[in-house]
């Protein structure tokens, strides 16, 4: 069992979160650098003296608190912290990288010489060496903006705002309901051989809950998930969004979908709401267009990718109303930072993915350019622990509105005769070359001649990465560009998990494969149907 | 070596020792990692690691919190300690709270190794090189993944528990790629000891794939007869097995609930196939795990016998509402097979599919365990008992019940890594009758 599975599991309070009012140590105040003074001096020093061509340190600090409410028991309090520093060396063309928690001059030097160690064990028999760009140098600090620091916020305050959620879904009717919070800061410090030294700092949070309504006579449940997305923010986050109007919605829909006629499986137009776009955003965009993916750097468990580099320029990834772009300065993003973690300044580094439908940039991190033919980096780089050796991760990958500004949910829904309006992500899937997907959603109303409908179940969307996005012909205009989100994405061996923001508008897709979910776990539909409507006499069961 | 039980032993006291709450859990974790990790045959990260993880949870009666964190130093841990006292103390009650774990007894564990502990991180890269050559000479593009973890663990508690075990592992896995993209094949292993790591049957297996999944052609889909190899079959019963849980059928919202009338128990209930047998044993030598979770002891479970259900995972809280006794879940699972060789449960099937590997398997719909997935790295046409040629992957959507019912063969078990998880899983490849192979999926 892993290490990690072994903790979670033998945590006495399972899911978890924590939050007082803390006192700021004087330890907290001070900045990295100036809590361990000289370490990246010893450590990139003994780097070099070996015979490193390139060095970076590393320091990390993760402080985490979250808090888990059920009905209205407050079953998860708990906070967890993370510090330690890592040395990565390129020598004699290969990398080397090693960990540890021991932040003393000598115990960063044991690191240096360590790496170097494992690096050199490969001289002699690579095909290729390692080569990287030089980099400019910087030196700075960097810290995310954000309204209330969550840290600083009462334990009551947030207990009390979550069991005001359950509260609102209780009195609704919901049978379960759970609410919670994360919160995450991340410290970073980073020093290497080009000559940067920087400071960062950035604050996440996640409010969420879930409602489940049961039929027990029938042995039935259905759930409904808030859509409210992380956000690269503070406690305003969780205060702002109305929670308290969601819920009660939550219950009625869930109550609706376990009622609702199962949905007739078939080609059906699509109308998709932020909420659930920007999972398949993250998907059919952001991890084909990663450039390890597409060197093969990630062949053994994430996948390669039908993205290749000699499709820069040239691939009609959508339709022309589709532009996408990336960026890690984002208000509020998830991705969003100074610098990333191979010490590349990310402002005025925004690029377009697919402009104007065509496929135009990949994302990269060091000694990844010049394998196509580009200068440098764009500043993808991260790794989420300080035991974690950088790799390429997603920046924030967002879909652009579309020219009008003044069009609307309503006016795409109005432009569908027959056809379903998705909100919020479920289930996911998609191949490990990003073709075929597969996805379902919280909510689907159907839409009949332009008009929402009632709603449908047992709904999902599957379809191939490029000719969905050919297939989109409407695009909600700025005033409708929202931005979701994961605290979790995860790539990698082990693997890492990363944060990371999507915004989109409302978008709508013509003919997308519509499957009949319960039909595919070999259910009878039309029991289904007859089961969960009664307006429907004389008929076996009822396709919607 | 991670962990040693003296400096175990010495911290959880120490720890313990400066709380004030009414009761108190420690859990400490240290040990070292290696990864290296290797791309289109040439290595591309290779890093040590090591650190180690203190956890504590108090409770003045039903308030609770719990901290954890790396910093084991005397100042840091007072303010762990201190911290998470303000937060219990803050916390309203829990109802569901429970006391800490009382002590028992543990099996010792057999998932140690002084060879794995003792291995030099070059080790690692002298037993890599010669597969990534045996790909070279191949003329195949090869990424693999060697994983060595060596970790001490503790728990302790304010009733006296105290318990400390080591677990050291290897796993390995390699995807080989032919240079046109065209083929691909995998294969996987996983040891307690190093010495028992033979990785050129792994390379050769994924070569063997890659080369003869080149020019797949399309077959359509529908619901088909599949011969499932053992890391597919471990992947769709893991999907499962944590799904045995007593709170969320009684609560009405179990996969359990639609298969069972109203009223009705489904433990004793014959609700999958006859060949249907799942089993955890901590001290199976072919998948050794810990022998307890979170204190509570591990021991030989029978989940499903025979399609018979037999055991429900029961929480502690749970057990206590209900008066029935507490069931940890399962450590490991290991599944009989009929002792069949892959080809001859290929030479059982007609018309169908091999399948070699599954990935990115999520939960569709959780009132049938419906979950959807892909096959990928070797695909294969099956026709009158024998493979007759690539075919292109698909995506499927399927519930590991249906497989569980519906499986008319299995084969020799086998310790192999699933795609996203690596829980030691000993399991046969199965063949399996109308697997719903949903689309067509264009991955190569």
């Amino acid at each position: 069992m892993h290490r990690r599975d072994w903790l979670k599991r033998t945590s006495a309070a399972g899911v978890a979160l924590l939050a007082d009012r803390w006192q700021v140590t004087a330890a907290a105040a001070a900045t990295i650098g100036e809590r361990f003074p000289n370490l990246a001096d010893a450590a990139l020093a003994r780097a070099k003296a070996l015979g490193a061509s390139f060095a970076d340190f590393h320091i990390m600090q993760t402080d985490s608190e979250s808090l888990f409410v059920r009905e209205e028991m407050v079953q998860g309090v708990d906070a967890d912290s993370s510090l330690g520093c890592s040395v990565r060396v390129l020598v004699d063309g290969a990398w080397g990288f090693a960990a540890g928690d021991d932040l003393s001059p000598e115990g960063v030097s044991r690191l240096a010489e360590s790496a170097v160690a494992i690096g050199r064990a490969q001289a002699g028999w690579r095909k290729r060496p390692v080569e990287i760009e030089t980099l400019p140098a910087h030196t700075g600090r960097w810290e995310q903006a954000i309204g209330i620091d969550p840290f600083t916020v009462t334990l009551e305050e947030k207990v009390e705002r979550l069991l005001a959620i359950n509260r609102a879904a209780l009195a609704k009717g919901a049978n379960y309901c759970n609410a919670h919070f994360s919160q995450v800061r991340e410290r970073k410090w980073l020093a290497n051989t080009f000559g940067s030294r920087i400071e960062q700092s950035r604050v996440r949070v996640f409010p969420s809950f879930g409602v489940t309504v049961v039929d027990e006579k029938k042995g039935e449940f259905a759930s409904r998930s808030s859509l409210a997305p992380p956000r690269g923010a503070g406690f305003e986050h969780l205060r702002d969004w109305d929670f308290i109007a969601e819920a009660p919605l939550a219950v009625e829909q869930a109550r609706e979908k376990m009622a609702a006629p199962s949905v007739r499986p078939g080609k059906l137009d699509l109308v998709i709401a932020p909420s659930n776009l920007w999972l398949t955003i993250h998907e059919t965009v952001g991890h084909p267009t990663e450039l390890d993916r597409a060197l093969g750097y990630e062949a053994n468990f994430a996948g390669t990718s039908f993205c290749t580099p000699d499709k820069l320029d040239s691939l009609q990834y959508g339709s022309e109303l589709v532009t996408i772009r990336a960026d890690r300065t984002a208000d509020n993003g998830l991705s969003t930072i100074g610098y990333d973690d191979d010490g590349v300044a990310t402002e005025g580094r925004e690029f377009a993915i697919v402009d104007k439908g065509v496929f135009r940039n990949f994302q990269m991190a060091l000694g990844q350019a010049a394998l196509i033919g580009r200068e440098s980096s764009n500043g993808c780089a991260y790794a989420d622990s300080f035991d974690a050796f950088p790799i390429q991760r997603m920046p924030n990958i967002s879909l652009q509105p579309g020219t009008d500004p003044s069009v609307t949910v309503t006016d795409l829904i109005a432009g569908v005769e027959d056809g379903i309006y998705i909100e919020g992500n479920g289930s996911w899937s998609i191949d490990q070359q990003r073709y075929n997907f597969q996805f379902t959603g919280q909510v689907f109303h159907r839409i009949r001649e332009g008009r929402l409908d009632g709603m449908l179940r047992d709904v999902a969307y599957q379809g191939n990465s490029v000719d969905f996005w050919k297939a989109c012909d409407g695009l909600g205009g700025a005033p409708t560009y929202e931005l979701g989100g994961a605290f979790n994405c995860g790539k990698g061996q082990p693997q890492q998990v990363a944060p990371v923001s999507h915004g989109a508008v409302p978008a709508r897709f013509r003919r997308v494969n519509i499957l009949n979910t319960a039909a595919e776990a070999g259910k009878d539909i039309a029991a289904v149907g007859k089961n969960t409507c009664n307006c429907n006499e004389g008929r076996l069961g009822r396709w919607a | 070596m991670g962990l040693t039980e003296d400096k175990a032993r010495e911290l959880c006291d120490r720890i313990l020792g400066l709380v004030r709450a009414d009761s108190a859990e420690v859990w400490l974790s240290e040990g070292s990692e290696q990864h290296l990790r290797y791309a289109n045959n040439d290595i591309t990260s290779n890093s040590v690691s090591r650190r180690i993880d203190v956890g504590l949870s108090v409770s003045y009666g039903k308030r609770s919190a719990s901290i954890s964190t790396n910093q084991t130093g005397d100042e840091a841990l007072r303010t762990m300690v201190e911290k998470v006292q303000t937060m219990a103390r803050l916390a309203p009650e829990d109802p569901e709270s429970m006391p800490p774990v009382e002590p028992a007894t543990y099996a010792d564990p057999i998932n140690w190794s002084e060879a794995t502990a003792n291995a030099a991180p070059g080790d690692a890269i002298e037993r890599v090189r010669p597969v990534i050559e045996q790909a070279r000479a191949a003329g195949v593009d090869s990424a693999g993944y060697l994983q060595r973890l060596v970790y001490g663990m503790a728990l302790a508690n304010s009733r006296g528990l105290f318990v400390h075990q080591r677990s050291a592992s290897v796993g390995f896995s390699l995807t080989a790629r032919t240079g046109e993209g065209n083929g691909s094949g995998w294969a996987s292993t996983q040891v307690t000891d190093i010495r028992d790591l033979d990785l050129a049957p792994v390379g050769e297996r994924a070569i063997r794939k890659a080369l003869a999944s080149r020019n797949a052609v399309e077959r359509a889909p529908g619901r088909t007869t599949v011969v499932l190899e053992a890391s597919a079959v471990r992947d769709l019963i893991s999907l499962l097995i944590w799904d045995l849980d007593r709170r969320s059928f009684d609560e009405g919202r179990s996969f359990l609930n639609g298969l069972v009338g109203e009223g009705k128990d489904p433990v004793g209930a014959s609700l999958f196939g006859d060949r249907a047998t799942l089993v955890s044993d901590p001290l199976a030598p072919e998948a050794p795990c810990a022998t307890h979770s979170g204190g509570l002891p591990l021991n030989r479970t029978a989940w499903i016998e025979k399609g018979v259900l037999k055991t429900l995972e029961v929480g502690r809280f749970w057990a206590g509402e209900k008066k029935i006794p507490v069931q940890p879940g399962p450590g490991n699972v290991l599944m009989p097979g009929d002792g069949a060789t892959l080809d001859e449960l290929i030479s059982q099937v007609d018309d169908g599919v091999l399948i070699t590997r599954l990935w990115y398997l999520r939960q569709v719909q959780p009132q049938t365990l419906l979950y959807t997935g892909l096959t990928r790295d070797g695909t294969f046409a099956i026709r009158d008992g024998k493979v007759v040629g690539p075919v292109k992957n698909f995506r499927f959507n399927e519930s590991p019940v249906n497989i569980l019912r519906q499986i008319m063969a299995s084969g020799i078990p086998e310790r192999v890594l699933g795609s996203e998880n690596d829980m030691p899983f000993h399991v046969p490849p199965l063949v399996v009758r109308d697997f719903n192979l949903s689309s067509v999926s264009e991955a190569s």
